[in-house]
Formats: structure tokens, C-alpha cells, sequence
């Protein structure tokens, strides 16, 4: 029999919705032109990323002039934090940001204080939620950048953007003229409703394949106004912000994904959020010793982050990928680091916790049988890797001993 | 991670987990960098490994090092075990990533380790 395989890792990556494939397929073959072109095969492909231009703006309630296309989640942050910080350094070198950033802003925040610029990187506290009082006392006459995620990518908490947006706003009203505000959305897109206008930022990065269009395109939303230096330049593609030949089947599927998404994320969040909610119950019946991470109502309906007590990530992730099932896991020997996870540490658990997280997150094309039938291999291989794990046995040593002597 | 078929199969089907009543020989290493431990109990008589159980925590190289180890030892000669390096715990898992390495190092640091505290304790008898 083949064996079941269930994807539980839409965090990192989604499958391409065939819809998606569909709208995206022309643009590969017979309407290959080049948007930059002034004959018909360059005009056919203009309007389609016009048209996807619209789709993207639409999603997140931007208008279309302040949509740029690039290359994904990673791209956008960069283009924004460098952008804005070698735009403004005139005005000031202090960006404030958190201590549970994706990768890429944490490397690009890390890169900027090495050449001088100052960072005040904000705690997240046992829930993984940034605290407005914080960034409302971490603001200075030079900050010039604040950057803050709208959903975390392992733990999937969500952060007060819209309460940061109108600190923003306020400071600028009292003179930090140079204040900018941006936040990745890579993981929130989707998943939850993101109006960049009641969030208040300047700046919004998105990811195509994190809403099931292909990897490879990403946008940043960059409201009218805001002044930023390209990092990629040689070209007047996307109005001299990002140079480079579209990606136009790319951007096509972006487009047509975020008008899917937009249509049926209020289906999508409910589907999704069962599923998890199922699985969370059935994982706190049926396993002992495990400790759910982050906020458990201001987080990201399909994600669930849990540590299992007495054993790492890494070996439980190969014992369900054997069995079938896809997670991932930030421990530090799965990611090449030597580190535990960053975010687990930050929300204050301690190294055997940030060593034994793992994340399950749900996609739209998950069943109930899928998380049923997790439920049944994975209390047997945290069970096989405890039986075998020393903190384990001393553990049950030391509970046995308490039993006696009660 | 390109982690073989063999080494999966050590993480699904651990073999000589556990620890031994009767032990002889007991070594716990930590490796100090990622908090990785081992824990092997050995069974030694007449020159020989009669029986070995290990316990492992750490990643999952650590734990199939682990395995590899205790069930390639048992039965062997205690000086043919001494003789054991790393490369021929990765060798039992058809390799090891170049960044893993050290998980067998520890595989091996610990039977050292347990032989000579055997060793150790018939003396001071």
C-alpha cells in the first residue's frame, strides 16, 4: 500500500493551485512578449502584469501605482529596509525592529549595524507579542525605520501593526518627519485580512508562494511618497524601484492567486483554523509533557508551534517524514545553525523546549483524515524517540521516585 | 539534509535502546557545543562486549551514532572496540554530513570512555 503522505508545512512553502497554473500557463508559451516591448507581444504581457498589478494591490487595499514586483519575500525586505535606510541616513542611522524576525530581516538589520546604523530590537515577551509601550519608549530623534513583522513565520504570532501605525503617524505629526514604518506580511498574506491602510504602514512585503502561486515572485507594497533607494538598478522596469525584465507568468500567477485568495480567505481561515484547532486537542490528549508556543488566540489561524519535552526537533521531523508527514522544526541541526531556534528562546523557553519545537501548518487542500491520521503516528514517534532519550528515562526515574515515597 | 536510507532506518527502528541491569561499564558524554549527550552501558566479560545499550539525546545524527554504535559493538572483543574511530560509525550509516561528523566522535569518546571506567574500577577492587 502506498504510504500516506500529508504536507503540514505550508509555512514554508504552498503547492500551486491549478487555477493559478492555468492563468499562468499563456504567459509561458504564446504570450511570451517582454513588458517592456512596444509591439503586441510586449503590450499583451503589460496588461497582464497591469492586471496582476491590480490583483496584488487589491488584496491588500493598496492602489495599483504601489505594488513593486520582485522576486519574493527576501527581495522585499531588503529592497524596503535598505531602501529606506540609505535613503534616510541623512536624517538619521536607528531602525527599530523585534527579536523574532524572519531570517531575512534579522540578517539585513545585522548587515546594517555592522556599517554603523543602531538597532533596538524589541522583546516579545512569553506570548511572542511586541509590546506598543516598548516600541513608544524605543523611538528616538533619529530612528528612521521601524520594521516589524505582521505574523511570525514559526510561531505565528500576531503583532500590534496597526497600533505601531498610528504611533507612527502620531510621531510624525510631532515633527520625526523621516519616520518610515514597514512590516513583512510574507506569512500573513492569505491567511488573515491585511488592509495596509488601517495597518497604517509604509511599506508591506509579500511572497507569491505562500498563497499558493509559484516560488520565485514576491512584491512590496511602497505607499505613494515614500522614498526609497533601489537596490537593483540598470532598468526602468517598475519605475526605476526595481530593475530587471519581469517575471511576467510569475507575476500573472501572483495576481491571479491573491484574487483567489481575497475571494475565499474568509472559507480558507475557517477551514484551516479547524483543522489546527483538531489537531491541538487531539495532540494535548493524547501526548504528555508538551508545551504549545506563542499566543494561543493572536496567532495565524493555520499554524501550530509545539516543544516536546525530552527530545530534539530534528530526529521527530525524519520519524514522520518516514511515516509519511511533512513538518518542520527550528531547531538549530535541521537549519545548520548551532543555535535552538532564535524565536523559541525569545518567548523565554529553554534550550531542550527551542530544541524540541515543531511546526505543523495547515493548508487549504488539508482534511480532517490528514490531521487524524497525524494524530496516529505522532504520539508513537515522540514515544519511540522518549524511550530512547536519557532526560526521558530520568525524568520518569525521578516521577516514579516522587509516587513512592507520596 | 541527504541523510541515508540506513541512517533513517536507525532513527525508526533504534536498535540496543535502553540500559543494562547488569551493566559493567557505564559512560554518559556530553558534546559541550550543542548539548548532545550519550549514555552507553556495557556488558564486559572474558575481553569481550556480551551486551550494550545506549541512550541518546541531541540530534539526529547523535541518535543514529548511538544506534550504529551499540549495535555494532555488542559481541565484539574489547580490544578490536578500542580500535573503533568515527569514520567507521559513519561507514555503518552509508556517511555522515561533513557538519555531523562530531556526532560520531561522540559515539566513540563514549565507549572509550565506558571501557576505561570499567578498567578503572576493576583496579580499585
Amino acid at each position: 500500500m502506498a504510504l500516506r503522505r500529508v504536507y503540514l508545512d505550508h509555512s514554508a512553502t504552498t503547492p500551486v493551485d491549478r487555477r493559478v497554473v492555468e492563468a499562468m500557463l499563456p504567459y509561458l508559451t504564446e504570450k511570451f512578449g517582454n513588458a517592456s516591448s512596444v509591439h503586441f507581444f510586449g503590450q499583451e504581457a503589460r496588461a497582464a502584469v497591469d492586471r496582476a498589478r491590480r490583483e496584488v494591490a487589491s488584496m491588500v487595499s493598496a492602489r495599483p501605482n504601489e505594488v513593486v514586483f520582485l522576486s519574493g519575500g527576501t527581495e522585499a525586505n531588503n529592497l524596503a529596509i535598505r531602501g529606506v535606510a540609505e535613503a534616510s541616513e541623512n536624517y538619521g542611522r536607528h531602525i527599530i525592529t523585534s527579536e523574532i524576525e524572519h531570517s531575512s530581516v534579522r540578517g539585513i538589520c545585522d548587515a546594517l549595524e555592522k556599517k554603523g546604523w543602531k538597532l533596538t530590537r524589541l522583546p516579545v515577551y512569553d506570548d511572542g507579542i511586541v509590546r506598543i509601550e516598548d516600541v513608544r519608549a524605543s523611538v528616538r530623534p533619529d530612528t528612521v525605520l521601524i520594521t516589524v513583522m505582521l505574523a511570525n513565520n514559526e510561531i505565528g504570532t500576531i503583532q500590534p501593526i496597526a497600533e505601531i501605525g498610528s504611533l507612527v503617524r502620531k510621531e510624525r505629526e510631532k515633527g520625526n518627519r523621516h519616520l518610515r514604518f514597514h512590516t513583512d506580511a510574507v506569512q500573513a498574506a492569505g491567511r488573515m485580512h491585511v488592509d495596509v491602510e488601517s495597518l497604517g504602514c509604509d511599506m508591506l512585503s509579500l511572497s507569491a508562494h505562500k498563497l499558493y502561486a509559484p516560488k520565485g515572485t514576491g512584491a512590496l507594497f511602497l505607499r505613494r511618497g515614500v522614498r526609497l533607494v533601489a537596490q537593483n538598478v540598470g532598468g526602468h522596469q517598475e519605475r526605476e524601484r526595481r530593475a530587471g525584465t519581469e517575471s511576467v507568468a510569475g507575476i500573472v500567477a501572483f495576481g491571479a492567486a491573491a484574487r483567489i485568495a481575497g475571494e475565499e480567505l474568509d472559507e480558507r481561515v475557517a477551514h484551516v483554523r479547524a483543522l489546527r484547532n483538531r489537531f491541538e486537542a487531539g495532540v494535548a490528549a493524547r501526548i504528555e509533557d508538551v508545551v504549545f508556543n506563542g499566543n494561543r488566540e493572536r496567532r495565524l489561524p493555520h499554524l501550530s508551534n509545539i516543544s516536546f519535552r525530552y527530545i530534539e526537533g530534528e530526529g521527530l521531523l525524519i520519524n514522520l517524514d518516514l511515516q509519511g508527514v511533512a513538518v518542520s522544526t527550528g531547531s538549530a541541526c535541521s537549519s545548520g545553525s548551532l543555535e535552538p531556534s532564535p524565536v523559541i528562546r525569545a518567548i523565554g523557553r529553554d534550550d531542550e523546549l527551542a530544541r524540541g519545537s515543531i511546526r505543523f501548518s495547515f493548508g487549504k487542500d488539508n482534511s480532517v483524515e490528514d490531521v487524524d491520521y497525524v494524530l496516529e503516528v505522532l504520539p508513537r514517534a515522540v514515544a519511540n524517540l522518549r524511550r530512547l532519550s536519557p532526560l526521558y528515562q530520568k525524568a520518569t526515574q525521578a516521577r516514579a521516585c516522587e509516587s513512592e515515597t507520596v | 539534509m541527504p541523510y541515508s536510507s540506513i541512517f533513517k532506518d536507525h532513527l525508526a527502528n533504534p536498535r540496543n535502546v535502553g540500559e543494562l541491569a547488569d551493566a559493567s561499564a557505564v559512560a554518559e558524554e556530553t558534546n559541550p557545543v550543542c548539548g548532545d549527550r550519550l549514555r552507553l552501558s556495557l556488558r564486559l566479560r572474558d575481553g569481550r562486549i556480551e551486551a550494550a545499550r545506549f541512550l541518546a539525546y541531541g540530534c539526529a545524527p547523535t541518535l543514529a551514532c548511538g544506534s550504529a554504535l551499540a549495535e555494532m559493538i555488542e559481541g565484539m572483543k574489547i580490544e578490536e572496540a578500542l580500535r573503533l574511530t568515527r569514520q567507521d560509525i559513519a561507514r555503518a550509516l552509508d556517511g555522515l554530513p561533513a557538519r555531523k561528523q562530531h556526532a560520531a566522535a561522540l559515539a566513540i569518546e563514549t565507549l572509550q570512555a565506558a571501557i576505561k571506567a570499567e578498567f578503572r574500577g576493576q583496579n580499585s577492587e
